[in-house]
Parts: structure tokens; C-alpha cells; sequence
């Protein structure tokens, strides 16, 4: 085809050019070669049509050209005489003077001469190929220099056969040769007097040569069984009776007690053991090959006479038990006949199927084991997770849970049982955990699950679950949709957390923190349990000498009554100054909840500096205000705001320890610098803030001051922002200290609601 | 001296407790002068005035003890009582060593104050007299010229006139005549009343040889 393309290319670039290459590739395709066999024997030897028919097959397989194959058989071998040889040159030349072979392909040296001597009559220049044609017969002729081919290499065969039978019988003797009265016989018989008496191993040789078939048979069965016997060739016996070589040997070794050798191996099989040659078919082939040289343009003359350098060691297994030769002394690549296969060999294709089967199956059983172990692994990770998961969450008293909203099936862990105190016989399920919390939290829940399948987003709810046994146990649940396709959330994952001793430390934490803020208040009205008893001891000064000079009065015989009634009254006024201070005080020291009210701060500021005042002068600090006219109220409990003020008073005052007493005072300052807030401002003359305390003031347990818990400003700030107010300390640049309190106004918290 | 010629300052920062104390002792008898405020006291307070003080100890700007302080100065002085709220000890050990009659404690008895306060009225009543008798000693004593004023050292000192003279490089003579100038100037006819005076008047005496 790509040949064709070129053409028209070539064509049309020029059309004078395409007659003449065109044609003669067409032409060659189309020729044919023909090959003449001319066989020097008949078609009953076996060995003869065995190379007809190796050098058939090869011509047809390796010529790149058609090959037509004549074949005669001249019978030259049993015909050796002038009649046969004028008749059979007759035959041939009238049979192919119009048909022309390319080559004549002769085998056997029987016919070689006969062929050269006559080629000129029926293919004349043709060249001649032999094959099977000894070293001897070549040397007897005057060989052309177009008649080339295969030479047989009789006495190689010989000698490498020999060869085998030494190996094979190490301690043989005696050695027996066999050979007709043939004319190929009568060679042998050369050959093998020459080979054997070249061996390096001498025997005791007894030729057994131009015999009549029953005196050899005769003499093969007196052989003894430790001999060697080569059987050469024995074409025609004594008698001058023709035989057909193999056919013979096979009898005759039938009748051997000693192993019989052949130079043929195309005869082994039927008895004989063995030997050494190429077979016919491969000497065909060699032949074939020199033909298909000179076929292809090769001058026969430069084609020397070869032989085939493919021969090999061929062995009757069935030969080899009979006489008890041992298969291990046979040469390496020895090819052994009608060995019993084994059953791999037998069955070769079953027992690959087989092994292929089990190969297969086993290949398939591992990987199903590999699964098996992998899944298995898998499957024990995955349990080995999910126990840890499980083990780690109900360690944390965390119960797991999934419900899946379409079916509404649920999955729990165990934990959640336990942490619901449910026993073991009631199945965990969507309704044993609805009915489980407590009745006024269902609301709280529903609506908390509404708002997650809604917004999809996790939420935390703490809800109060009912246990059987009645106790009520307080969880967190924390819940998350899990959505299956993106749009309607179809699982719900969540968590129980127990956290009722959470929610019993929070409300002890906040009973405690009351209690700290309580004991605090105390703690600083200890620390002015000198200038309160002062405040109380004021009145009740004023009344006891008021009720005195009453009675001193009202002894003398004109009492002055006004004044008795004066006294009389100032004694009532400080009986109820003396009330007030006992009333501020039991605020002060009242435990209890919160309790929120309308405060006017300055009212607060001031009834804080009437509980200092004794407290004030002992410690030779006054207090000047500042207070703002119309100042928003604002609300709060007036005891905890008042403590407040009472502990930046006690801190003001403790700063200016060191201070000169005229240079301590405490400025009190009220105002409302923002809308919605009112603000305090504790101002002092005292040592300030120093900078290293500043960041840590409002830290539990931190104090500078010699004896104090350092809870006050903590407390202070806590309630403030229980009050949604904040304080602040700064340094005053004028000196001291000044802290800022700020409370939303009232208004403002009523507007924000 | 009459409870009416003696004057009671009382000075309590505490209008109530002031109203009431000075009620009371007003009414028995004695004339008062009330002030809520140290400053004005001190500013009002006549030292020629016979009386005594009652002060409270804690009050703003000048507390009790300052305002005995500053009752020290010549002219000034008085007798004090303290009244305080807080008996605490170590304000009262100051204020009886600084000469304080007495240290009350609130709510304080009539019996307590009244009692008090006739103790430092007398008390007051001999302190001026007092002051009155080293004042004219003292006036006699600046009469004296300085032989005589020596003779006096040695007179009181126990010493002869003979002795004296030795000491003074004279003659028994002269000392004796030093001696009776002296001793009229001084007032005094025995050796004994002068030792009194010039001991009252705090003048040393010579070191026995």
C-alpha cells in the first residue's frame, strides 16, 4: 500500500517514469520458484521422505516467494546399475525440458553423481543442492562449482554417539558393531573401524559386519548384556536381501541383551537407546536452506559444502529401563523419547488451569482474608474509638446521643442512661428522654430544638431532667443538626452533661460571694466599731446629762421648767440621733438578699460620711463634698452602693496615714458628667496608686495595706457590676488617689427595659 | 472662790453632747462658755478668767490634747477635764501627764463631771494663787542688788555670816548688813520663810562645801 502511495507520487510528478518502475516488482511478486527433488531412494524409507518433507516445509515457509516442488524418486540406492541410470536421465529430461526447476535439491549421495553427470540433459545451469551426503561421496566426485549443499557428517555422528554410550555404560568392555553389506554399509564399516580405533577408551570390538540377517540376529542375541552395540547401517545383508536400515535395527535391538546405538536418531523410538545425529527432517531443512541462499541471488559457488550444525543426543526412555541405564549420565541437553510424561507434563493444561484456579482462588481468599483483616481492623478501630469515645465521655459524665428526625430513632450512649437514672430494662428512646425532663423545662427544650432545626446552628440549653427516683438533676444538653442533603436538618446530635453540681456550686459560690460581700461589710464596720460606738455614745452622752440636769433641776424648789422642758426634748432628739446610727448600722450588717430601690447618691454620700465622722476625726481627716443639685437617681441596694463608699472612704483615709494632718481631706464629689450616669469621686491627699499595684487593684487577696484580707475593692467591683456600673482608680496629678464609681441612672435602665 | 466668780469652758465638736454637758453644768451653778469649734475657743478664751476646761478628746481640726497644749503658754493656763468617747489608754496617760485633772469617759455622770470640775476650780484657785505669790517674790527678788542677791544663795545655802564672809573676800560686817537689807527687802523675818520663797521662786542654792 505505501509502496502504491509512492508510485502515484512518483507518477505524478512524472508520467514517463511510471512503465518502467512500475512493472518489474509486479512481476517478481508474481514468479514462482520451482524446486526439483531428486531422492536417492524410494518412498519407503522412511528417512528419505523425512528429509523430502523437512525441506519442503522450510522452502515453503522462508521463501519470500511461491515455491512449486517436483519431486523423483530415482531409487539409485538399489538401483546402482547403467540401465536404471540411462532410463531414469530419459525420464527426466523429457519430463522437465519444458519445465524448468531453479534448483535441484538432491538427496543422498547415491544420486549426486548421477545428477552431475546428467544435469545438462534436463536442467541445464541449474544449480544443483545436495543434502545427506557424506564426506566420502563428495570427495568421489568432480563436484561443479554450482553444486553445493548439506554435508552429512558421518563420522561426527559416530563418534559423539559412541561417546553417549560411554557415558551411559562406563563399564562396558566390549563393544559391538553392526553394518550391512550396502554400499552406505560397506562406509560405515570404514568409518567406524576408523572412529573406534581413534577412542582414547579401548574395547574388545567385535564387528558384526556382512552378515546375513539370521547369522546377525543370531550373533545380537549372544551379546552380553554389559556390550555396547552400535548399529550402523545395514541396508542390504550378506545374502544381498535389501532391508530398510531402521526397521532392522529396532528388530535386531529387540533381540539384544546390550543397548543398542544409532548414528540415526530418526530410528530411535522402537528400541533402539539411543545416539547422536541431526534427524532427516532438520538435514532437509539445512538443505532447504542452502537452496533458499541461492534462491535469493547467491552464487553457488561461494556456497561451500557444510554441514549442519544442529545435531543432538536423543534417548528411548523406554530403552533406557529395559537395559537399566541411569538417565543422569546422559549428556545435558540429551532429549529423551517416550519418557512417561509426568503428570504436569501430561496434564500440563489441567494442572495450569488447576494451579491457575488455585493460584486464582487463593489470590482471592488472601485478599479476602486482607479485607476480612483490614475490616476487621477497621471494625476494631472503629470499636476501639467509639469505647474510647464513650469511655472519655461518660468519664467527663457526658452522655452521647443521635436521633434521627425521619425515623425519630435514637442512639445513646449507655451513659445517658445513667446519667438519667434510668435502669437497664427501660429502652432509650426519643420519648424516654422527652418524658424525663422536668415539666416546666419541656417549653424551654421544644423551643430550643425549634430554634436549631430552624437556624441549624448548635445551641446549649441547660434543663432539669426528672429521675425516676424523683431527683432532679440539672444538664447542660448541647445540641447540633446534623443535616443530611443540606437542606432539612434530618439528625440531631447532641450531648448530656451533667452539671447539677455545677449549678449547686454557683448558687453556693453566689450565696458565698453574699457572704463574703456580707462579712466584708462587717469586717469594715468592725474596723469602726470604735467610731460607731462613738456615734452611739454621742446621744447617749447628750441624754444622760440632759436627763440629769432635768432631775438636778426639778430637786430645787422653784424648778426652771423651761429648761427641764428643753432638756427634756433635746433628750428625745438624741434619743432618735442615737436610733438612726443603730439603724444605719443594722442596714450595714443586715445578711439577705439583694433589694434593689430608688437611691439619691447624695443622700447616700452623706449618711456614709455621718457613719465615718467619728471615725474621721479620730483619724484627723475631714471630708469636704461636692454635691451635684439635681443629681438623677439611681437604683440599687443602698447597702451594698453604701458599702461601697464606705470602703473608698476607709481607703482614702488609710492613704493619707502619712499624710500631715491638715493636708488630710477627703473630697467627695458627685456628678452626673454623662447622660444616664452618675458618678461619685473619692478624692484623697494620700500616697496615690503606685504603679506596680495598679494593674493588680481589683485582684482577690490583693492588698497594700499591712492588715487588710485585699477583698474590698474585688467585692466593690463585683456588686458595681451586679449594678451595671463600673469603678476606677486613678492617680490625681494634683496627688492621691481619686476613685471614680459609675452607676447608670435610673431612667436609663428604665428606658432599657 | 464661789462656783459663781468660776468660769467652765466647754469645747465639744458635737452641737448635742455640747448643749447638753454645758445645761448641765450651768445648772449647777457655774458660769459657761460653750464653743463647738477648738479655733474659736482658742479664740474667745480670756486666760485672766478663773475656771476650767472640759474638752472633748476627738474633734476636728485641733483634737483635746492639742487645745491643752496649747493652754500651756503663760496667761493661758487652766485647769483641764477630758471627756472621750474612747477611753483608749495612751491618750489618757498623755493627758494626765500634761497635767489634765481628770480623763472622763462618755456618757460621763453628773457626780463624775461636777466632781471634776470642782477639783480644777480649786485646783485653778491655788494655781493663781500661786502664780501670784512667785510673782511678787519675784518682784521682791528684782529689788535686791546682786551682793545682796548673793548673800541670798549663801543664806539659804545654811551658811554663818562668818563662813559667808570668807566666801565673799569681806568682813562678817558687811555680811550682815547685806543680810538684814536683804531680808527686809525679801519680807521675811526667819531664815525658814525665806528658804520657802526663794525655794517657791526656784533660786538655787549654792552647793554645800
Amino acid at each position: 500500500m505505501s509502496r502504491l502511495l509512492s508510485h502515484t507520487r512518483i507518477a505524478a510528478l512524472s508520467l514517463i517514469a511510471v512503465p518502467w518502475f512500475a512493472s518489474p516488482p509486479a512481476f517478481a511478486e508474481q514468479a514462482e520458484s520451482r524446486i526439483l527433488i531428486l531422492n536417492s531412494y524410494n518412498y519407503t524409507f522412511p528417512a528419505a521422505t523425512a528429509a523430502a518433507t523437512g525441506a519442503r516445509d522450510r522452502l515453503q515457509q522462508r521463501s519470500p516467494r511461491k515455491i512449486e516442488v517436483d519431486a523423483e524418486y530415482l531409487d539409485m540406492v538399489r538401483f546402482p546399475d547403467p540401465g536404471h541410470e540411462r532410463l531414469m536421465a530419459d525420464f527426466l529430461r523429457d519430463r522437465y525440458a519444458q519445465r524448468q526447476p531453479n534448483i535441484v535439491l538432491v538427496i543422498g549421495a547415491d544420486s549426486l553423481p548421477f545428477v552431475v553427470k546428467h544435469r545438462d540433459s534436463f536442467a541445464p545451469g541449474v544449480p544443483v543442492v545436495f543434502l545427506g551426503v557424506g564426506k566420502e561421496s563428495l570427495e568421489r566426485i568432480q563436484r561443479p562449482p554450482d553444486v553445493t549443499g548439506h554435508r552429512f557428517d558421518l563420522e561426527l555422528n559416530l563418534t559423539e554417539t559412541l561417546a553417549l554410550a560411554e557415558r551411559l555404560q562406563p563399564n562396558a568392555r566390549k563393544l559391538f558393531a553392526i553394518a550391512g553389506s550396502g554400499r552406505l554399509d560397506r562406509r560405515w564399516q570404514a568409518i567406524a573401524r576408523d572412529v573406534i580405533s581413534r577412542r582414547e577408551r579401548k574395547f574388545e570390538t567385535t564387528y558384526l559386519f556382512d552378515l546375513t540377517y539370521d547369522a546377525l540376529a543370531a550373533e545380537v542375541a549372544r551379546i552380553p548384556s554389559d556390550a555396547i552395540v552400535l548399529c550402523l547401517s545395514v541396508f542390504r545383508d550378506a545374502n544381498g536381501q535389501d532391508f530398510i536400515p531402521a526397521e532392522i535395527a529396532n528388530k535386531l535391538a529387540a533381540l539384544s541383551p546390550a543397548p543398542f546405538y544409532t548414528p540415526y536418531i530418526d530410528q530411535i523410538g522402537r528400541g533402539l537407546l539411543g545416539g547422536f545425529s541431526e534427524t532427516f527432517a532438520a538435514m532437509g531443512g539445512a538443505g532447504a536452506d542452502i537452496a533458499l541462499e541461492i534462491l535469493s541471488g547467491k552464487d553457488p559457488a561461494t556456497v561451500p559444502p557444510r554441514p549442519n550444525p544442529r545435531a543432538w543426543y536423543q534417548v528411548d526412555h523406554r530403552a533406557m529401563q529395559r537395559w537399566k541405564l541411569n538417565e543422569a549420565n546422559l549428556p545435558p541437553d540429551t532429549v529423551i523419547l517416550n519418557k512417561p510424561p509426568s503428570l504436569w507434563e501430561e496434564h500440563r493444561d489441567l494442572v495450569l488451569a488447576a494451579l491457575l484456579a488455585f493460584a486464582l482462588q487463593t489470590a482471592f481468599v488472601v485478599a479476602l482474608l486482607i479485607q476480612r483483616r483490614r475490616r476487621q481492623r477497621a471494625e476494631r478501630l472503629l470499636k476501639e474509638s467509639e469505647e474510647r469515645m464513650t469511655f472519655t465521655a461518660a468519664s467527663v459524665n457526658v452522655g452521647l446521643w443521635q436521633l434521627d428526625r425521619t425515623t425519630n430513632a435514637l442512639w445513646a450512649t449507655e451513659h445517658c442512661r445513667a446519667l438519667l437514672g434510668l435502669s437497664k430494662d427501660v429502652a432509650l428512646s426519643r420519648d424516654t428522654i422527652l418524658e424525663a425532663i422536668h415539666p416546666e423545662d419541656r417549653e424551654a427544650a421544644a423551643s430550643a430544638i425549634r430554634s436549631i432545626i430552624k437556624t441549624g446552628d448548635a445551641t446549649a440549653q441547660d434543663l432539669r431532667f426528672v429521675r425516676p427516683d424523683g431527683e432532679v438533676r440539672w444538664m447542660r444538653v448541647r445540641v447540633r443538626s446534623h443535616s443530611g442533603d443540606g437542606d432539612a436538618p434530618d439528625q440531631l446530635n447532641g450531648i448530656f452533661v451533667d452539671i447539677t453540681e455545677q449549678k449547686a456550686i454557683e448558687a453556693e459560690a453566689a450565696v458565698q460571694r453574699q457572704e463574703v460581700t456580707h462579712l466584708m461589710r462587717v469586717s469594715v464596720l468592725g474596723e469602726l466599731s470604735g467610731a460607731i460606738a462613738h456615734e452611739i455614745n454621742q446621744p447617749l452622752t447628750a441624754i444622760l446629762s440632759n436627763a440629769q440636769t432635768a432631775l438636778y433641776l426639778l430637786e430645787k424648789d422653784s424648778p426652771d421648767l423651761v429648761e427641764v422642758r428643753e432638756a427634756l426634748k433635746d433628750i428625745v432628739d438624741e434619743d432618735n440621733r442615737a436610733g438612726e446610727v443603730i439603724q444605719r448600722l443594722r442596714r450595714l450588717l443586715k445578711k439577705g438578699e439583694k433589694s434593689f430601690e430608688t437611691i439619691d447618691m447624695n443622700t447616700l454620700v452623706a449618711s456614709t460620711i455621718l457613719l465615718l465622722n467619728s471615725e474621721m476625726i479620730a483619724r484627723r481627716v475631714s471630708v469636704k463634698t461636692e454635691l451635684a443639685d439635681s443629681l438623677p437617681t439611681i437604683f440599687g441596694d443602698p447597702v451594698q452602693l453604701q458599702q461601697i463608699l464606705l470602703n473608698l472612704l476607709m481607703n482614702a483615709m488609710d492613704a493619707m496615714a502619712a499624710t500631715p494632718a491638715a493636708e488630710r481631706v477627703i473630697t467627695i464629689l458627685t456628678r452626673s458628667a454623662h447622660i444616664g450616669t452618675v458618678e461619685a469621686l473619692v478624692r484623697d491627699r494620700g500616697t496615690g496608686i503606685r504603679a506596680e499595684d495598679q494593674r493588680r487593684l481589683f485582684e482577690p487577696f490583693y492588698t497594700t495595706k499591712d492588715r487588710g484580707l485585699g477583698l474590698g475593692l474585688t467585692i466593690c467591683s463585683t456588686i458595681l457590676q451586679a449594678h451595671g456600673g463600673r469603678l476606677s482608680l486613678t492617680n490625681d496629678p494634683a496627688g492621691g488617689a481619686v476613685a471614680v464609681l459609675t452607676l447608670p441612672a435610673q431612667e436609663m435602665l428604665i428606658a432599657a427595659q | 472662790m464661789t462656783k459663781e466668780n468660776a468660769t467652765v469652758f466647754i469645747v465639744d465638736d458635737d452641737a448635742g453632747v455640747l448643749k447638753a454637758l454645758t445645761r448641765l453644768v450651768s445648772a449647777n451653778g457655774y458660769r459657761t462658755q460653750s464653743f463647738t469649734s477648738p479655733r474659736e475657743f482658742l479664740a474667745h478664751h480670756d486666760g485672766e478668767l478663773p475656771g476650767c476646761a472640759v474638752f472633748d478628746v476627738s474633734m476636728p481640726e485641733l483634737d483635746g490634747l492639742a487645745l491643752q497644749e496649747a493652754l500651756s503658754t503663760p496667761g493661758t493656763q487652766r485647769p483641764v477635764i477630758f471627756i472621750t468617747g474612747k477611753g483608749d489608754v495612751p491618750t489618757s496617760v498623755r493627758a494626765m501627764k500634761a497635767g489634765a485633772v481628770d480623763f472622763l469617759t462618755k456618757p460621763v455622770s453628773d457626780k463624775d463631771l461636777l466632781s471634776a470640775i470642782a477639783r480644777a476650780i480649786e485646783q485653778d484657785d491655788e494655781d493663781r494663787r500661786n502664780r501670784a505669790d512667785l510673782a511678787s517674790i519675784e518682784t521682791r527678788l528684782a529689788t535686791l542688788t546682786p551682793r545682796e542677791r548673793e548673800v541670798l544663795g549663801h543664806v539659804v545655802a545654811g551658811r554663818l555670816n562668818k563662813q559667808i564672809a570668807g566666801d565673799l573676800g569681806t568682813v562678817e560686817k558687811t555680811v550682815k548688813v547685806h543680810r538684814g537689807r536683804m531680808m527686809e527687802k525679801m519680807g521675811v523675818r526667819t531664815v525658814a520663810d525665806l528658804v520657802r520663797i526663794a525655794e517657791k521662786a526656784g533660786v538655787p542654792r549654792l552647793p554645800q562645801r
